[in-house]
């Protein structure tokens, strides 16, 4: 047996001990942390935990309305018998903590086995390898087990309670669910070193990143389409039926579920049986991944990655020519310098998905709205009617330019990205601009065409998009088409400009920059100028519309007024900070 | 040594740098010759780093002048940039980039004809050892190749003058004799390399010139022969370089410890 295989598998007596010292550690840390944080920085930790604990009230709450509304009379009526539905319960609880515990801890443990960059210190350091993974898994664990327990022990003590279940239940339900999140945060640990061994670390982490945040930004918002008003009886009860599908008899969970309700109930054999099938194959699943996540770990298996085919492929075809989106027309307008740099910004952001979750935001709210746009068929809401004539005459000429208005909150919304973080996303990197030969006129150039051009591609493809489905005349579209074209060329100056001003430099994750007080003013002084713009666009056309006036000379009076206003916004501002880019990046 | 030109390429006069009423860099003059490698030391804190950004344009003087190939880097610093090159000692650079693509973005940004780029491109990632991961992103790549692009990065316009900032740090022994090899190569072609280091050994087999600053002063300045004359009869660079800094009372404490 080799030393090493003797340090996994011989029982260490002070293991306890060493857990709970690096639980402390973790402990210490966190408080630390928090003595040694600015005034601002404590008063926000408080609001966030305030925060917290209002989420857990509201969960606890929330879990008993949900046991009210499993034993109320109205769903009998519309479900028949409750009671297969009720009996599954605890398997659904169960299901569910397995389900979130898996998916949480991954990532909790991606961060603590390999972005924490602690491990290399605590397997250095003399205390046994078991512990310090114990200790991660509690990690990973704990905070997610916490919220699963308010969630679920309403519920399930709540199914105690009124079913008269034996006493025996209730410490069982509680012993049952921390296996089940102590195997599952094991299993949890071997997928991710299973993935690891493909894919970076970090990479996977910007994945998991992105699709969380594109997940629950899209469930967010698509709860707007909804009408809950209109589900049928029939739609209820099949909604219903599905939590009585994951009462399967094959799975594990189901045992569980079912040793529980069988304890509550008193039938002793099949309850005995099945949670003590339960406690065993838990308590294995937690030993063995334990064990084998230590070898995995300690023999260099998790974090030697094995090539992919594609790296492969692309290194016998030899020098791979950069993909770089600019069109031939700009290629030969713009200079060089002019050119890399807005290569190398729209490539950073295309690669690095931390960027592209916090672009895609736009493009989920704009299609949100689009859609509602076009399901109310470009009509003001009515209200109740009680709105003054005169008004109501206004919001309907505004709503004909409602598709304009959606494609300019979508341009905003990623430019107060592209254009107010162009410098700030450089990064510790800037230093490679700093000491080149490009002019400030330059650069501020390049930021400024490495903003616009996107932001106008998409706010036309937005408008062209709504436009055809409204089926709106040619004249309107180009109307709509120049006043986005204006409106994004002052917005990105004025949101470039206060970029400059508020640029930070020093960050690790490009969704962490921050630009303080100067960023809120920036977004707070660009939202301002788009309605004065959007105004002065629209003003003169829906002034002369009520009039009796033609339309035309309004919307040509507007793009005249507008024009000017957007000319001068895209413009004086980065005149005025072009001294300060002289010195960005000395602090 | 064969090009050698009577003008200087990196000039600093009377430089200052003020970080509050911290003075980091405190009237610092020296010459820099085409065809000459210049040792700069100094203890830690001693003002290295803020002089290395001062010259490449990276940190304003408070006052004084620095001239790159003749030019005055506050007042034509696009003409002092294009003729230099810099390798920081912690190289950041665009993770998300290859590195195929950081050395054509260096290559626009100098504005380098474009097949000129990808033929330099191609020899300097061959040369460092880089060319089969050169279509991989540098947050794949090891600090010491990561060292290795920015050094490719720094040399792809052929710079009349090189800064670099401890550049053997993390690099492996071939590595580290590769650059040592090149720079003694850029010299003989007539460019000016500014390199820092603590590493004694380096600056003593290398440096044509060197440099010892210590609390923003720069105390001597001069060849190996030069410096030995300023101590006390030490021949060995450790000894001249802890005697003017005063390291030598460290020396007598090690020697009580043991």
């Amino acid at each position: 047996m080799t030393e090493t295989s003797i340090s996994l598998s011989q029982p260490n007596p002070a293991l306890w001990r060493y857990v709970w010292k690096l639980l402390r550690l973790r402990g210490v840390i966190l408080i630390s942390e928090f003595r040694r944080a600015k005034l601002r920085r404590k008063i926000g930790m408080i609001f966030l935990g305030l925060l917290a604990i209002a989420g857990l009230v509201f969960a606890f709450v929330l879990s008993w309305l949900l046991l009210r509304f499993m034993r109320s009379p109205e769903l009998a009526q519309f479900m028949g018998n409750t009671q297969p539905l009720l009996e599954s319960m605890p398997t659904l609880v169960i299901s569910a903590a397995f389900a979130a515990i898996l998916i949480t801890s991954f990532a909790v443990l991606l961060q603590a086995l390999y972005l924490a960059g602690d491990m290399e210190f605590l397997l250095s350091a003399p205390v046994p390898i078991r512990a310090i993974f114990i200790t991660k898994l509690l990690q990973a664990t704990l905070p997610n087990f916490s919220l699963i327990l308010l969630f679920g022990l309403p519920v399930l003590y709540g199914l105690g309670a009124s079913g008269g279940y034996n006493i025996l239940y209730y410490p069982l339900v509680l012993i049952v669910l921390a296996l089940v999140a102590l195997a599952t945060a094991g299993l949890s640990s071997l997928l991710v070193m299973a993935v690891v061994r493909i894919f970076p670390a970090r990479r996977v982490a910007e994945v998991l990143g992105f699709v969380v945040a594109i997940l629950s930004f899209t469930c967010s918002q698509s709860g707007q389409f909804a009408r809950y008003a209109n589900v049928s009886q029939d739609q209820a009860t099949q909604m219903l039926n599905l939590a009585t599908r994951f009462n399967t008899p094959w799975s594990p969970l189901t045992w569980a579920g079912r040793g529980l309700v069988d304890i509550g109930e008193g039938r002793w054999p099949s309850g005995a049986g099945l949670v003590l099938l339960t406690i065993v194959i838990t308590s294995g699943v937690f030993a063995l991944s334990l064990a084998t996540a230590e070898r995995l770990y300690y023999s260099g298996w998790a974090s030697v990655q094995i090539s992919t085919g594609k790296k492969a492929s692309a290194r016998r075809n030899g020098a791979v020519q950069p993909r770089v989106a600019i069109a031939a027309p700009l290629r030969r307008l713009l200079p060089a310098d002019v050119r890399g740099l807005i290569a190398k910004d729209w490539l950073m952001l295309r690669r690095d998905l931390r960027n592209m979750s916090q672009l895609i935001t736009p493009l989920i709210l704009g299609a949100v709205y689009a859609l509602m746009l076009i399901r109310s068929g470009g009509q003001a809401p009515a209200g109740r009617g009680e709105a003054p004539a005169v008004f109501m005459e206004i919001m309907q000429n505004v709503m004909v330019y409602g598709n304009v208005a959606i494609s300019l909150f979508v341009s905003w919304s990623l430019l107060s990205r592209l254009a107010a973080l162009g410098f700030s996303l450089e990064g510790k990197n800037y230093w490679m601009v700093k000491i080149a030969p490009i002019s400030i006129a330059r650069l501020l150039g390049a930021k400024y065409l490495a903003a616009f051009l996107p932001t106008l591609a998409l706010g036309w493809v937005f408008l062209v998009i709504i436009s055809l489905v409204q089926r709106a005349s040619p004249g309107t579209l180009i109307f709509g088409m120049l006043v986005v074209l204006l409106t994004i060329a002052g917005t990105a100056g004025l949101n470039l400009a206060f970029g400059v001003i508020g640029a930070n430099f020093n960050w690790e994750d490009p969704r962490r920059v921050t630009q303080g007080g100067i960023g809120c003013l920036g977004a707070l002084a660009s939202f301002l100028f788009l309605g004065i713009s959007l105004l002065l666009f629209f003003g003169p056309a829906v002034l002369l519309k009520m009039l009796g006036g033609p339309a035309a000379a309004g919307e040509f009076a507007g793009l005249a007024l507008g024009g000017i206003v957007c000319l001068i916004g895209g413009f004086v501002p980065l005149w005025l900070v072009r001294g300060r880019v002289r010195c960005l990046g000395e602090d | 040594m064969l090009p050698t030109s009577s003008s200087p390429l990196i000039a600093t006069e009377h430089l200052i740098k003020r970080f509050g009423q911290k003075t980091a860099v405190n009237d610092v003059s020296f010459e820099v010759r085409a065809g000459e490698i210049f040792g700069f030391l100094g203890p830690n804190g001693a003002g290295k780093t803020t002089t290395i950004k001062m010259i490449v344009g990276l940190l304003q003087p408070s006052a004084g002048m620095v001239r790159v190939a003749g030019y005055d880097v506050q007042s034509q610093p696009l003409q002092a940039k294009a003729a230099s090159g810099y390798v920081p000692d912690t190289p950041n650079l665009y993770p998300k980039l290859t590195g195929r693509e950081l050395l054509r973005f260096v290559g626009d940004l100098y504005e380098v004809d474009p097949v000129q780029v990808g033929r330099r491109s191609e020899e300097l990632l061959k040369l460092f050892d880089l060319d089969q991961a050169g279509d991989d992103p540098i947050d794949s790549y090891s600090h010491g190749m990561q060292q290795k692009t920015a050094l490719a990065a720094a040399l792809i316009h052929d710079p009349k003058v090189l800064v670099l900032d401890e550049p053997t740090v993390g690099l492996d022994p071939r590595s580290a004799r590769l650059i040592k090899d090149m720079l003694r190569q850029m010299a003989e072609r007539g460019a000016a390399v500014f390199l820092s280091t603590h590493i004694l050994e380096i600056a003593e087999r290398m440096c044509d010139r060197i440099g010892i600053i210590n609390k923003g002063e720069l105390i001597a300045v001069g060849s190996m022969d030069e410096l030995r004359s300023l101590g006390k009869g030490e021949t060995s660079l450790e000894d001249i370089f802890l005697s003017l800094t005063g390291g030598t009372e460290y020396a007598e404490v090690a020697d009580v410890l043991r």
